[in-house]
């Protein structure tokens, strides 16, 4: 609301100013509209900041006029004669004339050069870059001070004005309340709304309807959608083998929220850029990082192909550009991404900074990231994991560094730990049956080692005679080894084995064999889908395995389902079947046996834990001790971390994660290095995380403490971006807001701000928007209220001859654009209307198509077949599963993006095949027998439901002729079919 | 071209573009095209495209670019000399050279080389033209199928078909300008994304056909079970309509996208009409039938498909993309595990429907005016994985052509002595110059503005690929 108070006592004092401001002379030379198209059009493909043919770019004042490769400058300002540019646009002699091909330049061009260069040559900043102000309003005549609302008018009547229009008068009431309802809540108002609007004779009654939307959780989710858009969100990788991200959802729910709550855009900018580093005790922080994440991930790249091929870095490479694009295309509308091969023709950004911002996110990858759901938790976890952070970095945590008390947990874990550890007897393996290529050799340890040549598959038989009476359980230790590969424990290229079955065989004194049954087994960690039961299931289809805890030794107790008791003298033999192929073989294994009644596998400690457990205790260094104590806490910290409520996941990024395949954590920063020309096989230099250096007023350096943290590369990226002083960012969030509210931007080119873009229609209105969000607070609510109060945007929709003449794209505004509905309001507005809409918010994504099992990854889905009476088709669209590489054939006809790339402005295409989804699909027909019932059971008389019907798809009631018309066809083919007829016409579809 | 028109397709929020509105919806540019075939940039030798693609990647050395240096190789370490670096980017251990498990031979008077897995395409080889090199950035299915469609290895770029109709429009009112048919097994690697018209206008986008379904194209019909809707009903509802848009059209002057709406839905009416007439085969004589492997279980898919892209050419659709084989492991052309196997047993899927169609296209003279492009997203590696399978191969593939403006029986470009890299690189850019320049548009000048670039279909780079040109 303070905007708009503000706003109102600065129109106070315009109502007694008078002139009108003279047109603008044309004889004036604009560098922008004058001079910089001839170069962009002529000159910059050989004088560009990439190429400098001769030494010459025609980049900035400063190249213009320094010394060229000849020794003298190509402009001379004030001096056109003897300016070189000059003499080489006019030579006659064509070996010398620029450019070299083509007809050359025209004589208006050549004047306009000379006139420019005559006037001083002036090169200003492009228009995007110059630090924003807030401008002073322009002064309006008495005549339109009755127009004028607020002072957003007062730059629309005055641009009118100077082109010979005016603006058009209010729009009726019923016009009104649909515009503001698609536009703030994606809906159609509902017929009772519309009346009591059309009567209320109040004189706030349109700010109040204005409050009520925006107050409404609808308006979150409509313009959520437009954000979606931006950042090109969906709920699935995209790619070839295009897989279902589960946990992309929550980062959805976060951008409905935040419009919904009014974040402050700063705010709403860095908790998706680097929440996790500036708000660590938020949990929005790490939700909102769903924004980094939201584009394509290359599966087959990033997990299927090995680390040093070209590929592999080139996938790398890819994956940064997205991120980087998606920061900087949506918050400071700059297209970045053409530096990633040469310097940027047309805008200030070099090959170097493009690299520079590959940096900042040269530590991150794209994955679930776990996080906690309540803050007492989230609490909870993060002062047990920097505790664990602290232990590994050698540090003992300040809350345990006092007092005795770990000092009594040890001692009673250490007593523990003898007890049962000493119940254990390792076997000494007397005979090693395997595969005749491989070589096993019994270790001092009484471990085998198993090396050479490895086979696909092995069984291993251990025979050994037994020591102990009595045999109640097994354990199965297996180990790490140099000679392995990844040191084991398995013989895998990953380090990994497959026991598909481990049998115990008694020998008899007959000579027989007999088989103990093995059950409870017990391991210190499986992986997943490969459990320790699957080693003592009889299935030799399942087998334990422990991806991706390679690397370190594993422990697993089996106990015998019947006590053996053992004569003296008698043998065993152990059974390892390793049947999964590709060599998942163990490479090293120990066999222990007990005679406790219950076998532990609390025993199981580190080999240099358990080396200090053997030391008796007074003879023990300080700094064993102390390695006692930091294991016994990490253990408790472990055990603490698993007894929380199991973490949520949001699909984020992350630079820590459980790797998977060929997909490994950076844990850090990867090396990212300026290539030539993009080609990664072509490294230039180093790049250092960086950002632009275009925006004035802000340090394009980053400064930063600890340079090689990746957090504080995207926490200087996040405050820079967010910067009171970043012309770029408020534009652009301005602008784009005026762009959902009119289908046009100020700047017709939402995410190019750059010298291709469009230039502002009125570039002081837009810096007034921006500076006023940004100094307001930067709230989005104060400024749609600012923008849909206006005069500007209550005008009708009409037609006017010569207006359109002058004018006809309107891009002065002197009238409102007429605009078609979008795939999500016609979707939404067909549920709403038919009464059967779910206003459940949030959580997983509606699915809109039976899913069945695919080729490979990648699930088949049947859109047309799906049941559209189903709970989730009733959700509204902004909840919809977004299936990149297969989307809804319907929402797709009507101009649904697919998530694939930014999608800055919706199309509105015209198509038979929109007509025929429009006619035909499931959903429209079934939503329209359902509207019908509603109409059929809410009024008796077929009168009052064509009225109704007609409120709810056009906001106004039918003209004799019309409801005539509709009558006789309800009449005769059911009012279900009368309403699909409506939902297809024109006025239903289109919003004046 | 109209240049306006596709701007006013652009214009979502509603300007006024005051154009004729024959301009939006007729088959405009199109139209002319087609009587004087002037092009849009120069005279047209082609106005229609099929488009066979091979998902997978077809390996070069095993169909038609025979090594017999490989045989000499067989078993040894692959070894390129000159310390260059050998990948392959889901392993093949050891790099053990794998010679062809077929036979090639020479065939007709232009005495190209083709494999046993090719005995119906060996018999048609002097109408086509090779291009004996291609290469592609990639070695990953999703991305080298991207390059190869859209030119870029990410998504979100048109594919091939989008940026012809967007460049030249419509044929026909009655049919959609660009068809895509995948293997009824499956979409390919990428799925719809291979096909899509990117950040073109929808109009522009593949429409799926799914040939062998009850209902190929989607929404074409109400569905069956909405008993409400009958053929007298949708006729008076069309009245209706018409009633009711032509009433708020008086109402809502000067603003062409109403009454272009309103057309849209009288084209929409004509495909209804159109469009199953395509799918009954049985217009076809049994020869025809026959010929096209409809006989035969295991040719009967693509066979089918084939026959309905010549209909579908016929009836004035412009690009008809046919896909062979689905994404996944198997059942395609990514011959990983043992290609002696996997080869033959997707090649014979093709192979007859292919000499099929291009006999069927030449017989009606409709070769005359139109275009066979055969490819495939990269080729494989010269040495071995798992059993007798090859790796992903970017270095070096073949695609031909055939139709009208090219010389037939020719073969362009040339690969190394093992078939692992292309010694004259042909790249999908200059593939896609070839073929606009035979449709009559000039690569380089054929824009779209996204995202501030003038985005083309073959980005900065592209040779129309003279030698092959009549």
């Amino acid at each position: 609301m303070s905007l708009v108070r503000g706003v109102v006592s600065t129109l106070l004092g315009f109502s007694c100013a008078t002139s009108m401001i003279a047109a603008e002379s044309s004889s004036h030379i604009d560098f922008r509209r004058d001079i910089q198209p001839i170069f962009a059009q002529h000159c910059l493909s050989c004088h560009g900041s990439d190429d400098a043919e001769a030494g010459l770019r025609l980049t900035d004042y400063e190249s213009i006029t320094v010394a060229l490769d000849s020794g003298t400058p190509a402009v001379l300002p004030h001096r056109s004669g003897e300016s070189e540019l000059i003499r080489r646009v006019m030579t006659g002699n064509l070996d010398q004339r620029m450019p070299p091909s083509g007809p050359g330049l025209s004589d208006d061009q050549i004047d306009r050069l000379r006139m420019w260069i005559d006037s001083g040559a002036s090169w200003p900043s492009h228009w995007s870059l110059v630090p924003l102000e807030n401008p002073p309003l322009p002064n309006a005549s008495v005549n339109d001070s009755l127009w004028i609302r607020n002072a957003i008018d007062v730059f629309i009547v005055d641009k009118l004005r100077r082109h010979g229009l005016e603006p058009s008068p209010e729009a009726d009431r019923r016009t009104l309340i649909r515009r503001l309802a698609f536009d703030l809540i994606g809906l159609p108002p509902h017929p009772d709304a519309v009346s009591a609007f059309v009567a209320d004779a109040s004189p706030d009654a349109y700010d109040r309807l204005v409050d009520r939307f925006l107050a409404s959780p609808r308006y979150g989710e409509r313009w959520a959608r437009h954000w979606l858009d931006l950042v090109h969100y969906a709920d699935t990788h995209g790619h070839d083998e295009d897989a279902i991200r589960e946990h992309a959802w929550p980062y959805r729910d976060y951008v409905v929220k935040s419009f919904n709550d009014d974040t402050t855009y700063a705010q709403f900018i860095q908790e998706q850029i680097a929440g996790d580093v500036l708000f660590p005790d938020r949990i929005r922080g790490i939700v909102a990082l769903g924004m980094l994440a939201a584009g394509p991930w290359d599966e087959s790249s990033q997990m299927g192909i090995k680390d040093g091929t070209l590929d592999k870095e080139v996938a790398r490479y890819l994956e940064r550009d997205d991120m980087l694009s998606t920061v900087m295309n949506t918050f400071v509308s700059l297209t970045v991404h053409c530096a990633r091969c040469h310097d940027h023709k047309f805008d200030p950004v070099s090959t170097e900074e493009y690299y520079r911002l590959q940096a900042v996110f040269a530590g991150i990858d794209r994955v679930d990231r776990p996080y906690d759901r309540d803050a007492e938790t989230m609490r909870r976890r993060q002062h047990l994991l920097r505790m664990r952070s602290e232990l590994a970095a050698g540090r003992f945590p300040v809350t345990e560094s006092r007092g005795d008390e770990l000092e009594h947990r040890v001692k009673a874990w250490e007593h523990r730990w003898h007890a049962v550890s000493s119940a254990w007897h390792v076997v000494n393996p007397e005979h090693v049956v395997c595969h005749a290529d491989t070589v096993a050799t019994v270790q001092t340890d009484g471990s085998v080692l198993f090396q050479a040549d490895r086979p696909e598959t092995d069984v291993y038989r251990i025979t050994s005679q037994v020591k102990v009476g009595s045999v109640t359980g097994i354990r199965l230790d297996v180990l790490t080894d140099k000679s392995l590969p990844s040191q084991g424990p398995g013989r895998q290229e990953n380090g990994n084995f497959h026991l598909n079955e481990f049998q115990l065989w008694v020998h008899e004194a007959d000579g027989t064999k007999r088989q103990m049954m093995l059950t409870n087994p017990i391991a210190d960690f499986s992986q997943e889908g490969a459990s320790i039961e699957d080693a003592v299931d009889g299935d030799l289809g399942s087998a334990w395995g422990v991806y991706p805890r390679i690397g370190q030794r594993h422990s697993a107790v089996f106990a015998l389902r019947k006590e053996l008791t053992v004569r003296p003298g008698q043998h065993l033999t152990f059974v390892l079947s390793q049947e999964h192929g590709e060599g998942h073989l163990i490479g090293r294994l120990r066999i222990s046996l007990t005679d406790e009644p219950q076998p532990k596998l609390e025993a199981w400690v580190p080999d240099s834990i358990q080396a200090i457990l053997e030391v008796r205790m007074e003879n023990r260094t300080v700094a064993q001790s102390l390695d006692l104590k930091r294991y016994l806490l990490q253990q408790e910290i472990e055990s603490a971390l698993a007894r929380l409520p199991d973490p949520s996941r949001v699909y984020a990024i992350a630079t820590d994660f459980e790797p998977q395949g060929n997909f490994v954590p950076a844990r850090g920063s990867r090396v990212v290095h300026v290539l030539r020309r993009g080609d990664v096989s072509d490294p230039v230099r180093l790049a250092e995380p960086g950002t632009l250096s275009c925006v004035k007023g802000l340090d394009a350096e980053f400064r930063l403490e600890h340079p090689d943290n990746e957090a504080e590369r995207r926490a200087a990226l996040a405050r820079w971006v967010s910067h009171d002083a970043n012309s770029l960012t408020w534009r652009s969030i301005a602008n784009r807001v005026w762009h959902y509210h009119f289908g046009h931007g100020i700047v017709r080119t939402p995410s190019d701000f750059g010298v291709n873009g469009s230039p502002p229609s009125h570039p002081e209105l837009l810096d007034w928007l921006a500076a006023t969000l940004r100094d307001g607070g930067g709230r989005l609510k104060d400024l749609h209220r600012l923008i849909v109060t206006s005069a500007t945007y209550r005008q009708a929709t009409r037609h006017h001859h010569n207006f359109a003449e002058i004018d006809p794209e309107n891009h002065f505004l002197w009238r409102m654009n007429r605009r078609r509905l979008d795939a999500e309001q016609i979707r939404d507005a067909l549920l709403r209307m038919s009464g059967h809409v779910d206003w459940t918010m949030g959580g997983a994504p509606a699915r809109h198509f039976l899913a069945g099992k695919g080729i490979h990854i990648t699930p088949s889905l049947d859109y047309l077949n799906f049941d559209v009476d189903h709970a989730a088709a009733r959700r509204r669209s902004v909840y919809r599963f977004v299936f990149r590489t297969v989307p809804d054939p319907f929402m797709e006809a009507l101009d649904c993006p697919d998530a694939s790339q930014f999608t800055p402005r919706r199309e509105a295409s015209v198509t038979s095949l929109h007509a025929l989804a429009m006619l035909n699909s499931q959903f429209v027909i079934r939503y329209c027998q359902h509207l019908a019932a509603a109409l059929e059971s809410q009024f008796v008389n077929v009168d009052d439901q064509i009225q109704e019907l007609f409120l709810w798809a056009y906001g106004r009631l039918p003209a004799t002729s019309e409801y005539a018309a509709v009558a006789q066809y309800t009449e005769e083919f059911g009012l279900a079919n009368a309403v699909r007829v409506i939902v297809n016409s024109n006025e239903f579809m289109f919003v004046n | 071209m109209n240049c306006n028109r596709r701007e006013w397709m652009m214009d979502a929020g509603g300007g006024f573009a005051g154009l004729a509105l024959s301009a939006l919806l007729a088959a405009d540019a199109a139209a002319e095209t087609d009587q004087n075939f002037s092009g849009l940039h120069h005279p047209a030798k082609v106005k229609r495209v099929v488009q066979l693609f091979m998902n997978g990647g077809v390996s070069p050395m095993d169909t038609f670019d025979p090594k017999p240096r490989l045989q000499a190789l067989d078993g040894t370490r692959f070894d390129p000399g000159d310390g260059q670096k050998v990948e392959s980017v889901t392993g093949s251990p050891g790099f053990k050279v794998l010679k062809s498990p077929f036979k090639f031979r020479q065939y007709g008077e232009s005495g190209r080389w083709v494999s046993s897995v090719f005995p119906h395409v060996a018999g048609i080889v002097d109408d086509l033209t090779f291009l004996m090199s291609m290469t592609s950035k990639s070695n990953v299915h999703g991305l080298a199928s991207y390059m190869q469609n859209t030119g870029f290895t990410l998504p979100g770029f048109p594919c091939l078909g989008a940026w012809i109709s967007f460049a030249l429009g419509r044929i026909t009112d009655e049919l959609p300008t660009f068809v895509v048919m995948p293997d009824a097994k499956g979409l390919p690697y990428n799925n719809q994304g291979n096909f899509s018209a990117g950040f073109l206008p929808a109009q522009h986008q593949g429409t799926m056909v799914k040939a062998s379904a009850p209902n190929p194209i989607a929404h074409l019909r109400p569905p069956q079970q909405r008993t409400q809707i009958s053929p007298a009903s949708e006729q008076a509802g069309r009245r209706l309509l018409e009633q009711l848009n032509q009433r708020h059209l008086t109402a809502n002057p000067g603003d062409s996208r109403l009454q272009a709406r309103i057309e849209s839905y009288q084209l929409a009416a004509r495909m209804q009409l159109t469009a199953p007439q395509l799918f009954d085969l049985a217009a076809e004589s049994e020869a025809t039938q026959r010929a096209y492997g409809l006989e035969d279980a295991v040719t009967e898919d693509f066979g089918r498909r084939c026959l309905l892209a010549r209909r579908m050419l016929e009836q004035g659709v412009r690009f008809v993309q046919v896909w062979s084989g689905p994404s996944g492991p198997s059942n395609n052309w990514d011959n990983h595990q043992d290609i002696d196997k996997e080869l033959p047993y997707i090649a014979r899927q093709v192979d007859q429907p292919i000499a099929a169609l291009i006999r069927d296209l030449k017989s009606r003279g409709m070769l005359d005016d139109t275009l066979v492009i055969w490819t495939t997203e990269f080729g494989r590696m010269p040495f071995s994985q798992n059993t007798s399978g090859r790796d992903h191969n970017g270095g070096t593939f073949v695609t031909w052509l055939a139709g009208a403006g090219l010389k037939p029986g020719v073969a362009y470009g040339q690969s190394d002595e093992w078939g692992w890299k292309a010694v004259i690189p042909i790249w999908c850019y200059d593939l896609h110059a070839t073929i606009l320049h035979l449709m009559g548009v000039d690569h380089t000048r054929l824009t779209f503005k996204h995202n501030g670039i003038d985005r083309r279909l073959t980005d900065v780079h592209g040779h129309v690929i003279e030698d092959v040109l009549v």
